[in-house]
């Protein structure tokens, strides 16, 4: 998720963009957006497991570090907690109401940013170092066996 | 598993911001509606072609993407001075109608639906699309998120994509439509329109039954007696995606009605020091301050605006409702704020009823959908109503097509002053010395801005969101004596 235009929000696209090389997309599908709340549903809706890359503003957050958070953090990141509409919580819950075939998991990867206010298509060094990093983390957790809580 | 504990402050980057001051008696002495700073989006569009805005300017905002990639495809038809063949503007105009539907479901049931179905004082954790469920039926939930989905599946066969679509092309779209795609957009403009049907009388039965909501929207609180502005057809009716925009005094009267290309003779731009936001008011009148009334330039663009300036809409439902409207609210012009959102759901109503007769028009499954431009690019101006108000892009290119400079006026900022005006009247009237600040009351001050649908994400160029609000209030020695940010922990 994130914004390909605004330096280090679209920090998590570069990380798909990159996962879509390395992955074999038969069984794996990678999506980008900048949208959030309903249409996320939108997005999930039918498939088993869901890995979200996002961008993170922390307080005394160094630029670059990588949080894996459980679903008590989905609030947190740059788009699960600033939508359109609903947070992602409310959504996801809505979506579980209405008996949608959402992810039994969701995990989300966070990487801390330093500049989400400066139109440019790169991100700053240290978010920039941060990506190859990241997408081994997602690699390593798309080979795990699902054994963390599940929504 | 590492715990990461995170500072909620932090939730507030990128959003909005109410602060209220208080005077020594206790009393509203003034009130800042502010936006958080985005930098360098002019600089950033310079030497990019300009056939390649319609796909930039749809990300700068997460809301909606569709209004920019409309507005900025119309500026390049005029830029490459290039009239796209009829098929092809039905086709943009059926997208822009699903759009629409989308935009003003999820507003209506997310962001209004709320206050009034759980009631303003509900405790904050009910007042959201879960409580409204709980209370109207799991039936209705299912509704709204078919009918977006339906939506987006049409933008998605025209677009490519359900979001950020690859659609609009100087001359014409990029895709038309087959006879079996055709059908099943017919299928979803029918459901669609049933679903706008039950809206209405949603609202009708919660909020127009009420006496006590309806006294809350006829109040004196919740009133500004301004300019309007909105997009009109060649009869004068709501038009969102072509037109002439026509502005309307407080009385209703016919002030301006001008073509896009003459944007700069009627808009100009004033600057306050406390915020980065400007705030267009009508160039004729002039700037007169935070004030309403004839003398005062300050207009509105919104979906009550657009109903305002209007002699009607163009499709038989909506215009039945229109009529019922304004025979309810006393006449027009309606100054109610509280009353856009009755008039979002009119306009949810026209927008499935239109699809409905796009998806059947003779002309929309023709493959005649563009007209390759072959004159030199200099300047352009596309207008569109985004759902929150009127949209303008404005390019200048050398005679490449490379940007020399780009100037958008957004939806939300057209309404930046008004935001500001109903903050704080509807402030004055809430908050009295001695009387105890507590969280419906600040809900029902925000509930004078939610009719705005603000998309803080545009009005500065960023992508952020528009719900969350934080609400402070200082005493009169500057000390802060309340803070809510009451949308950031729904």
């Amino acid at each position: 998720m994130g914004n390909p235009l605004l330096s280090d929000d679209g920090v998590g696209l570069s990380v798909a963009a990159e996962l879509k090389s390395r992955l074999d997309q038969s069984d794996v599908t990678v999506m980008e957006t900048g949208m959030a709340g309903l249409s996320l549903l939108d997005l999930l809706v039918g498939y088993d497991r869901a890995i979200v890359i996002d961008a993170i503003q922390t307080v005394d957050g160094k630029a670059g570090q990588i949080y894996r958070l459980d679903p008590e953090a989905f609030d947190a990141t740059r788009r699960t907690a600033s939508p359109h509409d609903v947070n992602f919580t409310t959504a996801l819950e809505l979506g579980k109401k209405l008996g949608l075939a959402l992810p039994q998991q969701i995990i989300i990867f966070a990487i801390e940013a330093s500049d989400v206010s400066t139109f440019s298509e790169k991100c700053t060094p240290e978010v920039t170092r941060a990506i190859p990093t990241c997408v081994e983390m997602v690699l390593q957790e798309l080979n795990m066996e699902s054994r963390y809580t599940t929504y | 598993m590492k715990k990461i504990t995170i500072d909620p402050i932090t939730r507030l980057e990128g959003h909005g911001k109410i602060e209220i001051f208080l005077n020594d008696a206790g009393e509203v002495e003034n009130s800042y509606f502010q936006v958080p700073e985005l930098r360098g989006f002019e600089k950033f569009s310079e030497g990019r072609l300009a056939e390649d805005m319609p796909q930039i300017t749809q990300r700068i905002c997460g809301v909606c993407p569709e209004a920019h990639h409309m507005a900025s495809t119309k500026a390049l038809d005029d830029l490459f001075h290039v009239d796209p063949p009829s098929p092809a503007k039905k086709l943009r105009e059926l997208l822009y109608s699903a759009f629409y539907v989308t935009d003003h479901t999820t507003h209506f049931y997310i962001l209004a639906g709320p206050d009034f179905v759980m009631g303003p004082e509900a405790p904050v954790a009910e007042r959201n699309i879960l409580g409204v469920i709980a209370k109207v039926g799991l039936e209705l939930g299912g509704a709204v998120i078919k009918t977006r989905m339906q939506n987006h599946r049409i933008i998605h066969m025209l677009g490519g994509r359900a979001v950020h679509p690859v659609f609009g092309l100087p001359g014409g779209v990029s895709k038309g439509l087959n006879e079996e795609e055709r059908k099943e957009v017919e299928q979803i403009a029918k459901d669609s329109v049933e679903f706008a049907k039950l809206s209405l009388k949603v609202f009708d039965d919660i909020v127009l039954k009420n006496k006590e909501y309806l006294d809350m929207v006829l109040s004196d609180d919740y009133t500004h007696r301004t300019y309007y502005m909105g997009l009109v057809d060649e009869k004068n009716r709501v038009n969102f995606y072509d037109g002439k925009v026509r502005v309307v005094d407080p009385d209703g009267k016919e002030f301006a009605k001008y073509a896009p290309r003459e944007y700069l003779d009627h808009v100009a731009e004033h600057v306050e020091p406390w915020s980065y936001m400007k705030f267009p008011y009508l160039k004729k009148i002039g700037w007169k301050g935070f004030v309403d009334g004839k003398d005062s330039g300050v207009f509105r663009a919104t979906p009550l605006s657009r109903l305002n300036v209007a002699d009607g809409m163009a499709t038989p439902l909506a215009q039945a409702e229109y009529e019922r409207f304004y025979s309810t609210l006393g006449g027009k012009p309606v100054h109610h704020t509280l009353a856009t959102h009755w008039a979002r759901l009119v306009e949810l109503l026209y927008a499935a009823e239109r699809l409905l007769e796009l998806s059947k028009d003779a002309e929309i499954t023709s493959p005649n959908i563009r007209t390759i431009p072959t004159a030199k690019p200099d300047e352009g101006v596309g207008i569109v109503e985004a759902p929150r108000g009127t949209l303008t892009h404005h390019y200048i290119t050398d005679e490449k097509g490379i940007i020399k400079k780009a100037n958008l006026i957004v939806a939300t900022v057209n309404n930046a002053a008004a935001v500001n005006m109903s903050v704080k009247k509807a402030a004055m009237a809430l908050i009295k010395p001695g009387k105890k600040i507590t969280e419906g009351l600040l809900n029902r001050i925000e509930m004078a801005w939610r009719p705005y649908d603000l998309c803080l994400a545009c009005a500065t160029h960023t992508l952020s969101g528009q719900a969350p609000m934080e609400v402070v209030i200082y005493n009169s020695k500057g000390e802060v004596v309340e803070r809510l940010g009451q949308h950031l922990h729904p």
